[in-house]
């Protein structure tokens, strides 16, 4: 008698994929608003080619995040759009889920390997800058300080930039 | 203390020791090598190593599919094209590099080429590209320090574009390292000296660096242990076959540690001094060590205090308060780097390695944007980077 072995389908992880979905939306509606006002930013992407995009997507398909840079300035361009020229890989939903709730840091994130590169390592050095600055901005020093090897500093006038993005930036992607 | 997650992967067999090469025809055999190509330099042909690799097939019935000489020591893409062209012409199935970082970075490009059958090497640059096993590359290094007979990069530059392209994959790890004492027996005092401190940066970083786990503490600590004891005796002593032996296996146990691990900001900076002001990257690695562990000191401290085992001997560690270890490993690495200025004129600041003051704000934006920073464990500013290369200068 032959013994039988069924296909196994795993099932999904709704809860985890909705909040990294909502986590891309907001960092990528914040790249927007925080590179149109924030000068240690503006300074970084000066040196990306007009049109240089770059990609935040969990293996191996999605969520996704892509922004772009049109006229000096980072354009949120939803999760599709292709190819980018720089992407950074989750391997997993819960790698992203650990990161994207402050229970990892970036810089843990590189470290344990729970995130890849793809493409020009000096740009992802100089994206990784602009990411530290915007989570200055989203998160609270104490969360910062945990997740963060130095927090940026954050002088009170940008607590106005802080505040447009958060009224802003994040509801309406302005 | 264990990181909450990590990962280590090797899968280089490593053959180490007397007449080691000897073995390398069966070696062959068991990987289906019938006709390997050779890929070195002229430095390496002129002092007569690749002589001895030949001699090593004598009744073995292999015939090798020739041997290409002429890398030189900044390997192009040009150069990777031509020898894969050689490859393909002689019905060749294998690679055997034998040098120092240069050939072996060659040799694993040239296997990119003629294993995924392209002929435009940019198309398989950056990380995890490749996607399928390739040809069998063995590695025989004739310095004691890069460990990249163990690593799974290759750097090679792109001259019509002014770039450095890397390939990272694990595919491109060797089968097979051979260590043989012969092959590092005419280094001179020099490139011992700075392949050697090399050797002890990647160990040292691993140790101290954020990627660090426990199996590349391990083989860290054991490299340690045999550059402690031997590389001022092979400095001093060229000829010691044993300590040569000593720092080839520190070398790789090195290469396996930091490939895991990662490095720091003293490769970071090193690159970058490498790039702007043509730092020869040991004497670079030399130079920054002490500077960057100071920098380091407030996330560090404990790891560089379990250094001074290793690195100093058990006395040294009995007699040192444990407040005292951390600061204490530091001296000594000034005290090593002092030793072998006495010995060769190892250069200990960027002056001496005729470095212009004017570039050392290059060196820094550079020095910024090199991905082994990633992993250092404390922040760095372009204004930290600059600090440190004023203070490393004289």
């Amino acid at each position: 008698m032959e013994t039988s072995c069924l296909l196994v389908k795993p099932g999904r992880k709704r809860f985890k994929s909705l909040v990294v979905k909502t986590v891309f939306l907001i960092l990528g509606r914040s790249f927007h608003a925080a590179s149109k006002l924030d000068l240690d930013i503006k300074k970084e992407i000066e040196t990306w080619d007009e049109g240089f995009k770059f990609m935040m997507k969990v293996f191996p398909e999605s969520p996704s995040m892509i922004v772009e840079k049109r006229k000096g300035i980072l354009v949120y361009r939803g999760s599709k759009g292709g190819s980018a020229d720089l992407t950074i890989i989750f391997k997993s939903i819960e790698s992203a889920f650990l990161v994207f709730t402050a229970q990892c840091g970036t810089c843990r994130a590189f470290a344990e390997s729970r995130v890849i590169v793809s493409g020009d390592i000096s740009k992802a050095m100089s994206l990784v800058r602009c990411l530290n600055i915007l989570q200055r901005y989203l998160f609270p020093l104490f969360i910062n300080r945990f997740i963060l090897k130095r927090p940026p500093s954050m002088p009170w006038y940008k607590q106005f930039i802080r505040a447009y993005i958060y009224l802003l930036g994040v509801p309406f992607g302005l | 203390m264990l990181p909450s997650y990590y990962e280590f992967y090797n899968p280089v067999k490593i053959i180490s020791g007397e007449k080691a090469l000897d073995n390398l025809p069966y070696e062959l055999n068991r990987l289906q090598v019938t006709r390997p190509l050779i890929i070195t330099d002229k430095g390496v042909t002129d002092a007569g190593l690749v002589k001895t690799v030949i001699r090593a097939f004598a009744e073995s019935g292999i015939i090798l599919g020739g041997v290409y000489d002429d890398v030189p020591s900044d390997s192009s893409v040009t150069v990777v094209n031509d020898i894969a062209g050689v490859f393909r012409r002689n019905e060749c199935d294998g690679l055997i590099a034998v040098g120092g970082g240069s050939p072996i970075d060659t040799a694993k490009a040239v296997n990119i080429l003629v294993s995924e059958e392209g002929d435009n090497l940019f198309q398989f640059a950056g990380h995890d590209v490749l996607r399928r096993p390739l040809k069998p590359l063995v590695v025989i290094p004739t310095t004691a320090g890069t460990g990249s007979e163990v690593t799974y990069v290759a750097v090679i530059a792109d001259p019509s574009r002014k770039v450095k392209m890397s390939f990272t994959s694990a595919y491109l790890y060797p089968r097979l390292a051979v260590l043989d004492p012969r092959m590092t027996l005419s280094i001179p005092p020099g490139i011992t000296a700075a392949t050697g401190m090399d050797a002890l940066s990647h160990a040292m970083e691993a140790v101290t660096c954020l990627q660090k786990n426990p199996i590349s503490d391990a083989l860290a600590m054991a490299s340690i242990d045999l550059i402690g004891k031997n590389l001022l005796k092979v400095v001093a002593h060229g000829r010691d076959e044993e300590a040569r032996l000593a720092m080839s296996n520190a070398a790789c146990l090195a290469g396996a540690a930091f490939s895991n691990s990662m490095v720091g900001l003293v490769h970071s900076l090193g690159h970058a001094a490498g790039g702007v002001a043509g730092v020869p990257h040991g004497v670079a690695m030399s130079i920054f060590l002490p500077y960057v562990f100071d920098y380091n000191m407030e996330k560090t401290a404990p790891d560089l205090a379990r250094l001074l085992l290793p690195f100093g001997g058990p006395e040294e560690y009995a007699n040192t308060p444990p407040a005292h270890r951390a600061r204490r490993t530091i001296e000594l690495i000034r005290a090593l780097r002092q030793s072998l200025y006495d010995l060769c004129q190892l250069p200990r600041t960027l002056k001496e390695a005729e470095v212009s003051r004017d570039k050392l704000e290059a060196i820094a934006r550079t020095a910024i944007n090199d991905g082994s920073l990633t992993f250092n464990p404390v922040e760095v500013t372009y204004d930290d980077a600059l600090l440190l290369l004023r203070e490393a200068y004289d």
